[in-house]
């Protein structure tokens, strides 16, 4: 099953993935400003989230990452190097 | 930039020369290629014809699915057939079926009607449009969904209709209607 980690030092809690997200995933805690996970069960892993997010403040492990055969191999290389 | 590698040989009609395919380089050059022709036409065919692309595009797309689906064994069994489609669609475009966790089955039985969730996890469109800037949603992506319900109504022998319920840059969801007895 997906798990989602939020970074709660990094969201800034504009609540863009609450609205963003088609399955309700995320709630917005009121008294903390932070974003946090209440559906995790229904997150299908379009990482639409991600993308809106300013912050980049979320995690999603254990989902299937897309294929980006766009990206050219040799910078698949290059990154693979860094990280 | 490296020399290009030069192909010699004897080359008779008919015949597939010995050496005609390229090294993985080739077909990734051959991809990108194909990529920027492809989203370039796509954009070009939606400033001309504005939302009407879409429909020219689809009913390409449905063409396609209907000629891929006479290939495969009909059937009227939704799993089987869901089969057949990613054989048809192939692996660049795996998909599953998918439900929210407060729905039992995948399916959902509406008097002459199943719908069923399919969520596409890769996607050469998407990959397409991505590496082109262009949104999701446009003609690119409705040809995909005509091939999708072309494929699915020869398969199944019924009217069938893909809704895209959501677009993401890792997967997308669709919602396929199936109607029996429509044809
Ligand atoms: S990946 Fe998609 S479904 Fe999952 S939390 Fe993000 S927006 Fe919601
Ligand atoms: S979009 Fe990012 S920064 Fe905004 S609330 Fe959600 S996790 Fe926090």
């Amino acid at each position: 099953m997906v798990k989602i980690k939020i970074d709660e030092e990094a969201c800034v809690g504009c609540g863009s993935c609450v609205d963003d997200c088609p399955n309700d995933v995320y709630k917005l805690d009121e008294k903390k400003g932070k974003s946090t996970v209440v559906n995790e069960e229904d997150c299908m892993a379009c990482l639409s989230c991600h993308e809106i997010c300013p912050a980049q403040a979320m995690e999603h492990q254990d989902i299937h990452v897309a294929k980006r055969l766009y990206i050219d191999r040799k910078v698949n290389e290059v990154i693979r190097k860094i990280l | 930039m490296e020399t290009e590698r030069e192909v010699f040989g004897n080359f008779k009609p008919e015949l597939i020369p010995e050496e005609c395919s390229g090294d993985i380089n080739d077909y990734e050059e051959a991809l990108h290629v194909l990529m920027k022709f492809m989203g370039s036409m796509s954009s070009a065919l939606e400033q001309v014809s504005g939302r009407g692309a879409n429909a020219i595009v689809y009913q390409a797309g449905k063409r396609m699915g209907h000629e891929a689906g006479k290939l495969v064994e009909k059937t009227d069994d939704l799993e089987k057939a869901m089969q057949e489609l990613s054989e048809i669609l192939g692996i660049e475009f795996y998909f599953e079926m998918w439900k929210p966790s407060n729905q039992a089955e995948y399916t959902i039985e509406k008097g002459n009607e199943t719908i069923v969730k399919l969520i596409f996890r890769d996607c050469v469109v998407r990959q397409t449009l991505r590496r082109t800037g262009l949104r999701q949603k446009g003609p690119l992506c409705y040809l995909l969904y005509g091939y999708t319900v072309g494929a699915v109504e020869e398969v199944m022998g019924i009217k069938g209709k893909l809704d895209i319920d959501h677009v993401g840059p890792n997967a997308c969801l669709k919602t396929l209607t199936i109607k029996w007895g429509g044809k």
